[in-house]
């Protein structure tokens, strides 16, 4: 490799896993928070339609 | 008639899509279509690329940029909403602008920690240290405290009214650290944290659409979060009325 090609790009590869690790861990982070609302929301909803489903049996109970 | 809460949470789902695509696009672009910057001068020559001379090491680095910026205004306008709901909440006393400032927090929270983040492996590489005090990074290493410190008083408080005026207050103080932390590269210029809320940023436009793109982007990501929290808050809130609708009803005699 030409040297002067080689000092231009020398930062590039020695900064690559800075540059991947940190769009990484930004997604991560980003996706469990996704994760952790939509599963907070799915549970909540199912809670709140079985609690929905007893209490109009026990209103449609006589 | 569709009620403007319902609208928004229609609007959830959808702006996540566009947040995602407009985030990914910027991703895209980011790595193909902006150049590489420019960092110290090679020790002697150039090389010639696509017409340009280059006399410079190129620096893969500053790619962090794109997502960093972007991911710290985020942060710091979810914050105006807890400060303008803790000021709603401190003036009528409705625990639904308690509970819209705590969740505008926790989304600031998550974008404050991708700001951390990638600011920090930015810095681990080009500066060969985790942490410095530097300006901007002091102010914004407050602004963490100040919000993690908004979860630590709000579990330390049990009573809920007393509870929500605290964290309204703490809502509110945290903010006055958003125009300090945003302001201070202008008051004590940094070459880390150019400014870039200018009339002339200084960026070309391959390097300023990506960055613009992944600011809206996340942006809509930020505000679907937000309205998805909200949705599920209110749901349990339903479920806890209807529990003790459920406990009354089995149980008459009890409170």
């Amino acid at each position: 490799m030409d040297p002067i090609q080689a000092e231009i790009y020398s930062t590039v590869l020695t900064a690559a896993p800075y540059v991947i690790a940190a769009y990484a861990l930004m997604w991560l982070v980003l996706l469990i928070y996704i994760i952790f609302g939509s599963r907070s929301l799915k549970k909540t909803e199912q809670q709140l339609a079985a609690l929905e489903e007893a209490v109009a049996q026990r209103e449609d109970r006589p | 008639m569709l009620s403007k809460a319902h609208i928004f949470d229609k609007l959830a789902l959808p702006l996540l899509v566009v947040g995602g695509v407009l985030v990914t696009v910027a991703f895209v672009l980011a790595f193909t279509v902006a150049p590489l910057v420019s960092g110290e001068a090679v020790s002697s020559g150039f090389l010639e690329i696509d017409g340009h001379f280059i006399t410079n090491k190129l620096l893969l680095s500053q790619k962090i940029f794109y997502f960093h910026m972007p991911v710290a205004v985020v942060s710091m306008a979810a914050l105006l909403f807890t400060a303008i709901y803790s000021i709603l909440f401190l003036k009528t006393r409705e625990s639904s602008y308690d509970l819209r400032a705590r969740l505008a927090t926790e989304v600031s929270l998550v974008f404050v920690l991708m700001t951390m983040v990638s600011g920090e492996l930015w810095e681990r590489y080009e500066w060969g240290v985790w942490w410095t005090w530097e300006p901007r990074l002091t102010t914004y290493f407050i602004l963490m405290l100040l919000v993690v410190g908004y979860f630590i008083v709000r579990n330390a408080v049990s009573d809920p009214e007393r509870r929500a005026v605290y964290s309204s207050v703490l809502g509110i103080i945290i903010f006055i650290d958003v125009p300090i932390c945003f302001m201070v590269t202008r008051l004590i210029p940094s070459s880390v944290h150019p400014v870039i809320f200018r009339t002339d940023s200084g960026l070309p436009p391959p390097m300023l659409i990506p960055l613009l793109m992944a600011l809206v982007g996340f942006g809509c990501i930020a505000f679907a979060l937000y309205r998805q929290r909200l949705r599920a808050e209110q749901l349990r809130e339903r479920v806890e009325a209807l529990k003790i609708k459920l406990d009354e009803a089995t149980d008459p005699g009890r409170e």
